[in-house]
């Protein structure tokens, strides 16, 4: 197996607008059969499925917090470390939860990848 | 606030933009280096840039300032603009890279087969980029009145002077090196004095309730509000031209997802430093909020609860960061309207986009000199709300709906822009105080408005779905090889 340099092009600035000519090989190859436009939209569906999924956990997780903040007066009495829990759970909280559902979406995303690059190998 | 240190901080600022900046000019070569640095810059150099284009005079002053004013129903902005990035991470990071498209108007023009598009999008494109740049340089002539004594349009002058000569000079491959620096730059600057400010009152006896300090005594916001402002800022974040831009100097779409996820990390990092910014400010400084200048909480900080020496120090330290984020953001917006603009226009060489360049930076300046800045985190979020009612339907659909069309594209576009530029002016012209809930926060409408007239127009207009669909769909979509297994 050799490797081959791949490179971006370079004159693409000057080219009028549109996709830049050529791209990968086996990029094009996929829609050239039945099978193989049917595994791209398979591909793209459970891409899709899986944003929506964490989209949705993630804005569940926004509105409960925004309703416990809203609903629960109580919080911004409680304190942690000298700091209101409302303040804390707003200012703070919310953040390792981004950060939590981003890194799940990128391992999905790359396992849905790597399972369609499979199935095209295969074939 | 002591005048020489305060412009002795900007200068220092502007020295390094420039030194870094020139220091880039020797590595781009070509066309396309000067657009998106050949796509070679590595995701933690990527990153870094990323959050530094992104914190603008929004996150680094108004964030504060609006916590000062409104408590707790502020932090949506910082957690809004953080999960903004989540969106993008989940639904155009990795299709937009593979798209190879340099510009939002490239990737519409070529998923939809019309340059009609291609011109809707442009435009629409090009009036973000100024709505965004107005509050920029707003900030920059606060911080160098407060900081300086200076008139206002010296800062607002002064900012896209070295915004036009670093990106005239050097094109995208300087700039990511500026944009990284100022990352770095900013946080320092926020952190070092709050935490500052945190130990030095931490000594102190009573410590006042936040809960209890109302220094406004502005009502609290409605739920509507909340919501409105929320679908603003996470979807607004994905439309933003100059955050799309930087994307395509990822390799491939893999590592434009784990730059993505490097972004988040550092922008969460970021926001606590305002918040608690904020939060101390409400302790123990309400009185900024009464006379009007809560946007330079974070520059007066210091001098009210440090003072001293110290607090000269400290401040100067925030002044050159505030000024990081003014640079930062405006360049970012001046390449990539520049970008949009010379393709567009002139042709596309080196020489139309240094004209293009000028052009996007001076009608801002011309429009922040003739206006007064009414809230920044305010201002910024409401441009948020017009990315998402325009440009954020248009890519959402087009990359996930295959049966999006051009008619659809421009009608879903132009009901957005009309509704929510609409909403902006009436807002305005009522004033701030008086315009009611659905005007001052509009994007829970407009946005559903421009999606629902987008797909209903490309679902009447059915034969005009170009017949290379299902060809650009597999290219946005499908992995590239990785080059260990190119065969």
């Amino acid at each position: 197996m050799t490797r081959v340099r791949v490179t971006a092009p370079q004159s693409a600035g000057r080219r009028p607008a549109g996709l830049p000519p050529g791209g990968s090989q086996n990029r094009d190859a996929a829609v050239d059969s039945e099978v193989g436009r049917l595994y791209v939209r398979s591909l793209i569906r459970s891409q899709l499925r899986l944003a929506v999924v964490v989209a949705a956990g993630f804005l569940l997780v926004l509105a409960a917090s925004g309703l416990m903040v809203a609903l629960v007066p109580d919080l911004a009495g409680l304190r942690l470390l000298g700091v209101p829990v409302n303040w804390l759970l707003l200012g703070a909280g919310l953040y390792p939860v981004i950060g939590l559902a981003a890194w799940l979406y990128n391992r999905s995303a790359a396992r849905n990848e790597a399972r369609y690059r499979d199935l095209v190998d295969e074939r | 606030m002591n005048s020489p240190v305060g412009l002795a901080a900007f200068l220092l600022v502007v020295l390094a933009t420039a030194v870094i900046g020139f220091y880039g000019l020797r590595i781009s070569r070509t066309t396309g280096d000067f657009y998106v640095a050949s796509r070679t810059v590595p995701p933690w150099w990527n990153a870094s840039a990323i959050g530094g284009e992104y914190l603008s005079a929004a996150s680094f002053l108004g964030v504060a300032g609006l916590i000062l004013l409104s408590g707790t129903d502020a932090l949506w902005f910082p957690v809004g603009y953080t999960a903004g990035y989540l969106m993008l991470l989940l639904f155009v990071a990795a299709p937009l890279r593979r798209s190879g498209a340099y510009t939002i108007p490239d990737f519409t023009e070529a998923r939809l087969e019309s340059t009609a598009v291609r011109r809707v999008t442009s435009l629409v494109v090009v009036a973000v980029g100024w709505l965004y740049i107005v509050p920029q340089l707003h900030g920059a002539g606060l911080t160098i009145r407060i900081s300086t004594g200076l008139p206002s349009w010296v800062g607002a002058l002064a900012v896209v002077l070295v915004v036009y000569l670093s990106v005239a000079a050097g094109g995208m491959r300087s700039i990511t090196f500026v944009q990284a620096f100022q990352y770095w730059l900013k946080l320092t600057a926020l952190a070092v004095p709050v935490v500052f400010v945190l130990l030095h009152q931490s000594g102190g006896s009573a410590v006042p309730a936040p809960e209890s300090v109302n220094p406004t005594g502005l009502p609290a916001a409605g739920g509507y509000q909340t919501v409105s402002l929320l679908v603003a800022l996470l979807f607004g974040t994905l439309g933003l031209p100059h955050v799309l831009v930087r994307f395509y100097t990822n390799p491939d779409g893999r590592s434009a997802r784990r730059t993505t996820l490097i972004v988040l990390g550092l922008l969460s990092v970021f926001y606590l430093f305002p918040t608690a910014a904020g939060l101390l400010g409400r302790m123990y400084a309400p009185g900024l909020a009464r006379d009007g200048r809560s946007d330079a909480l974070v520059l007066l900080l210091p001098g009210e609860l440090v003072g001293g020496p110290a607090g000269d120090a400290l401040s100067a330290l925030v002044v050159a960061g505030a000024f990081a984020a003014f640079l930062s953001t405006t360049s970012g917006l001046v390449v990539s309207l520049a970008g949009v603009i010379s393709q567009d226009l002139l042709g596309g060489s080196v020489r139309g986009f240094r004209i293009a360049a000028l052009l996007a930076a001076v009608v801002p300046l011309a429009f922040a000199l003739a206006t007064d800045s009414l809230g920044l985190a305010g201002s910024v979020g409401l441009v948020f709300a017009f990315t998402a009612s325009t440009i954020c339907p248009v890519l959402l659909l087009g990359i996930w709906w295959r049966g999006l069309s051009d008619a659809g594209a421009i009608a879903g576009m132009l009901t957005g822009a009309v509704l929510c530029g609409g909403a902006m002016v009436a807002g305005t012209l009522l004033g701030a105080g008086t315009a009611p809930a659905w005007l001052a926060q509009p994007a829970a409408w407009t946005v559903p408005a421009a999606f629902a007239v987008m797909v209903l127009v490309s679902r009447a207009t059915k034969q005009r779905i170009p017949g290379t669909v299902t060809r650009v769909m597999t290219r946005l979509h499908v992995p590239e090889r990785p080059l260990a297994n190119e065969r």
